[in-house]
């Protein structure tokens, strides 16, 4: 299965990509986009009617006077679930180029065993973080 | 002339094709959505603006123009203005690592892949851009200086981030699936072989809700939701802002959609089981039927994603948290073992079994498994109709 896999990977002429030349539509592309978003913002501010008020420039409170700032104290919870968000997320990140070079190798060899323990380890790791975090109700809402 | 030119040309020619077909797809997934959403409801939907209301879009358009660009005091000037593009921008890039059609043959031995850029980080490149939409969506809240607008904002960043978790891992038993990070390389897998749909039955359902809750689509619109945050992070904004936001949410569905095609349902592939199919390799009408193949499985799959908008009541935000980090976390990472444990024994044709069986204990285990209290036990309030009194017992606390 593995061998036929590699064997279809070389028997079509793919263009591989191989250099900064493959990111160049990207970087177009980005630059079109940014013109797009801008010229929208812009144009949209433009063309339309201004009128102002002292009723109207008040932040929207359900018609209610707005009492004080919106940008309080939040839910600790949010700050919480972001730290354990950039644990889990880098984690998959590292785990994307294993992945690939994962498949490659010839099932049950010893090479493929080194590359599984290992890895078996580090997803180990993550599961002792997240129970850890799940016992600290991290993850509780209510 | 360099070898790179040919590519480059045809990238050039991709990026302006989809980018202008995924603007026209934004404006026209919104009249189809609310064309859906009257079905749904039994109503008749826009129809006045041209034969049955097909002209409505450009009408919004237009209209969204000559509004008022508005500015409630106090808010956080750069950043408010800010915030829209930074929703559309990432939307907006990410389609270029999408294969619209196979490879397309302009001499002898030499060809070029139809796709928007052919780099070789791949499938990568659209999560990690995907992800950069978070930041529209946090700032806007931000810098409104609306509680609600806070609110919103808070709790859009705070799914997407949990949903972005899932959606890693499931991308990750593709890949391991497919052993590649390029997307046309994952496309002619599915072609000689089964599509990944069938393959990983499991991680294709996980993609497909994170998908939802990446792009704040019900029911996992808790951000927005009218009822109790009026607009949530674009409560303040209004005028074109606020259009570029839908457009980014928009273009973020149709995006999707694409990359669930390309990674699950075997971009052009017509025969989910092993067997003919078409070929990689085409002259331009090949890359035509292609090209329309993958757009009509773009439309069942974004079709597919309205019905459930409205068919489904909204979560409740508890609940969401809870279906990201106790449900579809811990099931991704179960997912992910299965998968590479699959690999390295050499199982990889089994891997559909696999998922089932793995669902099979998951269902068996889950009573066994310690459970938090839960937040949904009803209080018995006396003479409520929760707790009518009776007899036996006349009044009793907590059912």
């Amino acid at each position: 299965m593995m061998h036929a896999r590699m064997h279809a990977m070389t028997s079509l002429p793919l263009v591989l990509a191989s250099g900064l030349t493959d990111y160049l539509p990207i970087a177009i592309l980005v630059i079109m986009a940014i013109i797009f978003a801008v010229v929208n913002i812009i144009g949209a501010g433009i063309l339309g009617p201004k009128v102002h008020g002292e009723a109207k420039e008040q932040s929207y409170e359900s018609g209610m006077k707005p009492v004080g700032t919106a940008r309080k104290r939040f839910n600790i919870r949010f700050y919480i679930l972001a730290m354990t968000f950039l644990v889990f997320d880098i984690e998959i990140i590292f785990l994307y180029p294993w992945a690939v070079d994962f498949t490659q190798l010839e099932p049950q060899s010893e090479e493929s065993m080194i590359f599984f323990g290992r890895i078996l380890f580090f997803i180990l790791t993550s599961i002792v973080a997240y129970i850890y975090a799940w016992k600290k109700g991290v993850f509780r809402w209510d | 002339m360099p070898p790179w030119l040919p590519q480059f040309i045809t990238s050039m020619i991709v990026i302006l094709v989809v980018l202008h077909l995924s603007l026209g797809a934004a404006a026209y997934l919104i009249l189809l959505e609310r064309k859906v959403a009257a079905w749904v409801q039994d109503r008749v939907g826009p129809n006045r603006v041209g034969p049955m209301g097909l002209l409505q879009p450009i009408a919004d358009g237009l209209k969204l123009f000559m509004k008022e660009d508005f500015m409630p005091r106090g808010v956080d000037r750069m950043l408010f203005i800010l915030a829209p593009a930074f929703s559309a921008i990432p939307a907006l890039i990410g389609f270029v690592i999408i294969p619209w059609a196979g490879l397309f043959e302009f001499e002898e031995g030499k060809t070029v892949a139809i796709m928007g850029a052919n780099v070789n980080i791949g499938v990568v490149y659209l999560v990690a851009t995907a992800s950069l939409g978070v930041y529209g969506v946090g700032l806007g809240g931000w810098a409104s200086n609306n509680k609600y607008s806070f609110l919103g904002g808070l709790r859009a960043t705070a799914q997407m981030i949990s949903y972005e978790i899932p959606m890693g891992l499931a991308l990750l038993c593709v890949i391991l699936t497919a052993g590649t990070l390029l997307p046309m390389e994952i496309v002619r897998q599915q072609l000689d072989g089964q599509w990944f749909l069938i393959q990983q039955p499991l991680a294709a359902a996980l993609f497909f809700i994170c998908m939802l809750a990446e792009a704040n689509r019900a029911p996992f619109d808790l951000s927005e939701a009218e009822q109790e945050l009026v607009g949530g992070w674009h409560t303040e904004y209004s005028s074109m802002k606020w259009a570029l936001f839908f457009l980014g949410e928009y273009v973020h569905v149709f995006v999707g959609a694409a990359f669930f095609t390309t990674l699950f349902l075997g971009g052009w592939s017509i025969n989910p089981v092993t067997g003919w199919d078409l070929p990689v390799l085409g002259t331009w009408w090949m890359i035509l039927i292609q090209f329309s193949i993958v757009l009509a499985k773009v439309f069942v799959v974004v079709a597919f994603g309205m019905m459930i908008r409205w068919t489904l009541p909204r979560f409740r935000f508890d609940q969401l948290m809870k279906l990201a980090w106790e449900g579809m976390i811990p099931l991704g990472l179960l997912m992910l073992l299965m998968t590479s444990f699959f690999v390295f024994i050499g199982w990889t044709q089994w891997l559909w079994a696999g998922s089932l069986g793995l669902l099979a204990i998951v269902w068996i285990l889950l009573p066994a498994l310690p459970q938090q209290s839960n937040p949904n036990r009803r209080v018995g309030m006396l003479g409520s109709r929760f707790s009518p009194p009776t007899d036996d017992a006349p009044s009793h606390i907590d059912a």
